[in-house]
């Protein structure tokens, strides 16, 4: 009988060991998507009984904090500034989950980074959980310098430090309050979000880097970059004056602005931002470099922003232009279906700013336990190499001339006579003569001071009949040029 | 001496067992509250006392006993306790009442079978005594259906399973049958293809225990109870008669009998269908073992701590689901921790299957052995979806009088087949047995089953 005890023990033994291999593959290789599971409230309820650190802009304001909360749950997040960082904090709500800041940051806001957890051990008889606080690299008085310049026009500011990536104000109108979609009750966040969806202009979508729009002539900064990269353009190029010009296989011509006459010096022309031009050099780079270039500035992809559900920018790939000539024409100019986020024109800007290095963007200076010391700190890093330090130069006195002679030059003149450098730019929808009439967007982007860049800047304004009733530069320019002379003051 | 060493290394690991089930209570109350617990004195005071008085009735009755099996028993006892305790604080005071209970079951039980072997002779009371208490919860007034299972009965304010002590009889009925029958169960005459087969009447026990556990499927829809009492009988013919054909077509009738309660009966389907896609119905039959794989994915590798997870939402979490509780706030270390536990007590109650010379002895103790193994791995396999979910206790850990008083009588009776095999092996000196140990007579025993 002995041998079949032995043999029963052995096949206890290897049922046990069925019942372990299981374990590690419940607890451990499947526990990640398991606590993924949107079924699954277990998290989120628990993190809703327990502390969870605060977010701080960069000028030392609270943007989202919890606080004691006498309901079902032991803490209530609250969002003292409102709708000024909806966008890109986010929110914490127990019906809808977490998004932006709050989503991508939310371990170490809940301590649960291996750092922290490390470091909690000491603490655990005291029962403390060593929660985080987040750093944003956002000012909230920048916040609302953009808030008040953009005023109630439908539309997306975005202000960032062209040297590391660090941006410092990124503002959309219409925004949304947090507080509410984090109501305890459930009723109250169903109804605010459903008023929300219910708004055409999205409120709950971060436009600066959710949504993508058109460019317009701000895009010729990529187009000029691509001609002199590759040796198509050159400072003495010259280009005819002329209203209109025939692609190969059309009817249909391209025009400048308003059907005008315009042509030039190379620098003349960028400055009046002829049309014209920009066509002529995208059609003579071809599909192949055009693409190239364009792709160095970032765009075909998403920007690294360390932020959930960034949108891609669109230009197009040698495929789709390959035979359409027009295309490839009109896309030289920002029109067709070139479409960039403001934050991602804004990341152009910097190009010309940083030596024609774009740096990654992030929201996120650094983050703190709860004992205040660094847990990390952001790196700026390299992301693409838009254009070598020869080109960023020429084009830095082009973006001068737009400032000091050219289509901005109603509106950027900043304080103390620090000079601007920028490029306008005014997407057309629809042409005049097209069903439902004109409509189109208004752009600036830029930097100052021009000869030693501290702060890089993209203005979105959304096509609305008063929009387009004037050209961008004088939609756009005021807002930016207000934001520059705070942003000017406050950072140096 | 052997038994007086064994008597030291049972009061140190004892003593740890005391240590782990007092730190976790204080870690319920810190993690929960941020306090200490405010009665942890009395607390440890009581603990204390459930734990040395088994360790001192050893010391008296059981001297050459394992040294190991009570100190396992008393730590999954006391995590058990703890987290029941953290679930339901208005189960706890009625837990310790049920340890208090079966602690003093296993001192009784010591204290009337004196040596194991005498059993033999009360098989058929056994039998009976078994037989009966699985008939008990169909009587009227008393029998109940809980959660679809007929396995419970009703006396006064007190509920009770049956089942549970049902099996600690029919393991001895089967051991003191099986030592009778061995011989000539064992032979085997009848060839069929490669394989020497006993004759087929001989298979008319292994039979009647295939209809018993498919009653028991069928009528009191408790397919672990079913699955356990079947693999208990199963397991004794085979180790009885060493022949393996027994274990071969003992389990072809079982799948024979699976698949005829799948086709015929829809708690069986049910049961197999939350088992295989439990999110069909998230929100109700698949819900708890959801909730359960959502805790323990929840703890992760080292756990919630204790106190700090959400145990709660699993429905009957202090039940069959103890194990995805410990699962969620003690983590893979944890639920391994236990996992040990069991197979410590599998090695110890084989191994004193393996010493002892008396043919009954080791069946029985194999066959008490396999009960708390296979009952162990049934329940965990359930919420762990290895195995469809069937509900039987975790022993000494789930909240439930009756699995601790059966599992604290199935210990004592594995201490005593250990304490005279020690004491046959001169392990022992024979003259503690002068000792105050009062000599009780055997057949006073027989009402004592009965009732």
């Amino acid at each position: 009988m002995n041998k079949q005890i032995r043999r029963l023990g052995l096949a206890l033994i290897v049922i046990y060991v069925i019942l372990f291999a299981q374990l590690n593959w419940l607890q451990v290789a499947k526990a990640k998507t398991y606590n993924a599971d949107p079924a699954n409230t277990r998290g989120v309820i628990r993190d809703f009984n327990r502390a969870r650190g605060a977010i701080f802009t960069a000028d030392n304001e609270t943007v989202a904090e919890s606080l004691p909360s006498t309901d079902r749950f032991a803490y209530k997040r609250n969002y003292p500034l409102g709708d000024l960082f909806g966008h890109p904090v986010g929110y914490f709500s127990l019906k809808y989950g977490t998004t932006e800041v709050e989503s991508a940051y939310n371990d170490v806001l809940t301590g649960k980074t291996a750092q922290q957890e490390l470091k909690g051990i000491g603490s655990m008889f005291s029962g403390k959980v060593n929660t985080g606080d987040v750093y944003l690299s956002l000012r909230a008085d920048l916040q609302r310098e953009a808030r008040d310049a953009l005023g109630d026009k439908e539309g997306s500011v975005v202000l960032l430090d062209p040297r590391s990536g660090a941006i410092r104000a990124m503002w959309s109108n219409p925004s949304y309050d947090p507080n509410q979609i984090a109501d305890h009750d459930f009723t109250k966040a169903e109804e605010a979000r459903a008023l929300y969806l219910l708004n055409p202009e999205k409120p709950l979508l971060a436009n600066a880097y959710q949504e993508r729009y058109m460019p317009g002539s701000t895009f010729k900064v990529l187009t000029t970059t691509a001609g002199f990269e590759n040796g198509a353009l050159k400072l003495d190029s010259s280009f005819d004056v002329s209203k209109e010009w025939l692609p190969p296989n059309t009817q249909i011509p391209i025009k400048n602005y308003g059907g005008e006459l315009c042509g030039g010096e190379m620098q003349r022309v960028f400055e009046i931002s002829c049309n014209i031009p920009f066509a002529q050099t995208s059609l003579a780079l071809g599909a192949d470099k055009m693409v190239a270039a364009v792709n160095n500035f970032g765009f075909n992809e998403k920007a690294p922003l360390d932020l959930p559900d960034v949108a891609a920018s669109y230009f197009g790939q040698v495929k789709d232009f390959d035979q359409d000539a027009p295309k490839l024409a009109q896309s030289g100019f920002g029109q067709n279906a070139v479409q960039g986020t403001p934050l991602e024109m804004a990341l152009v800007a910097s190009a010309v700013a940083n030596k024609g290095k774009i740096m990654a963007p992030y929201v996120v200076e650094e983050t703190r336990d709860s004992g205040g010391g660094v847990l990390a700190k952001a790196k700026p890093k390299d992301w693409k190499t838009a254009m070598s330090p020869q080109t960023a130069a020429t084009l830095n006195t082009f973006m001068i001339g737009v400032v000091n002679n050219g289509t901005a030059r109603c509106c950027m003149r900043l304080d103390n006579g620090i000079q601007a450098a920028a490029k306008t730019g005014t997407a057309q929808l629809r042409g005049p003569t097209e069903p439902g009439g004109q409509s189109s967007h208004a752009w600036i982007i830029g930097f100052a001071p021009a000869e030693n860049p501290v702060v890089a800047i993209a203005v979105f304004v959304k096509a609305s009949p008063e929009v387009t009733a004037g050209v961008g530069g004088t939609i756009a320019g005021p807002i930016a040029r207000q934001l520059l002379n705070k942003a000017l003051t406050v950072l140096q | 001496m052997i038994g007086i060493s064994r008597r030291g290394t049972e009061l140190t690991l004892v003593l740890l067992a005391a240590v782990i089930t007092g730190g976790a209570y204080t870690l319920v109350a810190l993690g929960k509250n941020s306090t200490l617990p405010a009665n942890i004195g009395p607390f440890l005071g009581v603990i204390m006392a459930l734990l040395l008085t088994p360790h001192l009735a050893n010391r008296v009755l059981a001297r050459g006993a394992d040294a190991v099996l009570l100190p396992l028993a008393a730590m999954l006892n006391g995590i058990g306790y703890v987290v029941i305790a953290r679930l339901k604080p208005s189960l706890a005071s009625k837990q310790s009442g049920w340890t208090i209970l079966g602690v003093a079951a296993y001192v009784i039980t010591l204290l009337i079978v004196k040596n194991a072997n005498d059993l033999m002779k009360y098989k058929w009371t056994f039998a009976t005594a078994g037989v009966g208490m699985l008939l008990l919860p169909f009587l009227p007034v008393i029998g109940r259906t809980i959660n679809s299972s007929r396995i419970w009965i009703h006396v006064g304010p007190f509920s009770f399973q049956p089942g549970e002590m049902a099996k600690v009889l029919l393991a001895c009925f089967f051991a003191g049958y099986l030592v009778e029958q061995r011989e000539l169960l064992a032979q085997a005459t009848w060839k069929v293809g490669p394989l020497y087969l006993p004759e087929p009447r001989h298979f008319g026990p292994v039979l009647v225990a295939w209809f018993m556990a498919i009653g028991i499927m069928t009528l009191q829809k408790d397919l672990g109870s079913s699955l356990l009492f079947f693999t208990l009988f199963i397991v004794m013919v085979w180790i009885a008669t060493e022949r393996t054909s027994y274990l071969v077509v003992g389990w072809i009738m079982f799948a024979i009998g699976a698949y005829i309660a799948w086709t015929q009966f829809a708690h069986v389907r049910l049961r197999v269908n939350i088992w295989l896609d439990p999110w069909a119905s998230s929100q109700k039959d698949g819900y708890q073992i959801i909730q359960g794989l959502y805790a323990m994915a929840g703890g992760g590798t080292t756990g919630t701590g204790l106190g700090l997870g959400d145990p709660t939402r699993i429905p009957l979490a202090q039940n069959d689901f103890i194990f995805a509780a410990i699962g969620e706030e003690l983590g893979l270390v944890g639920t391994t921790a236990i996992l040990i536990a069991y197979l410590l007590i599998i090695g110890s109650g084989l191994r004193i299957a393996f010493r002892t010379d008396k043919p009954f002895e080791k069946l029985l103790a194999a066959g008490l052995t396999a009960i708390m193994g296979v009952q162990a791995f049934i329940i965990i396999a359930g919420v762990t979806r290895v195995l469809p979910l069937t509900g039987v206790a975790l022993p000494f850990v789930s909240y439930g009088g009756s699995s601790l008083l059966a599992n604290y009588i199935l210990l004592a009776l594995l201490m005593r087949i250990s304490d005279s095999t020690a004491k046959r092996m001169g392990e022992v000196k024979q003259a503690a047995k002068k000792q105050a140990v009062p000599e009780v007579d055997l057949t006073q025993m027989i009402p004592l089953v009965e009732q």
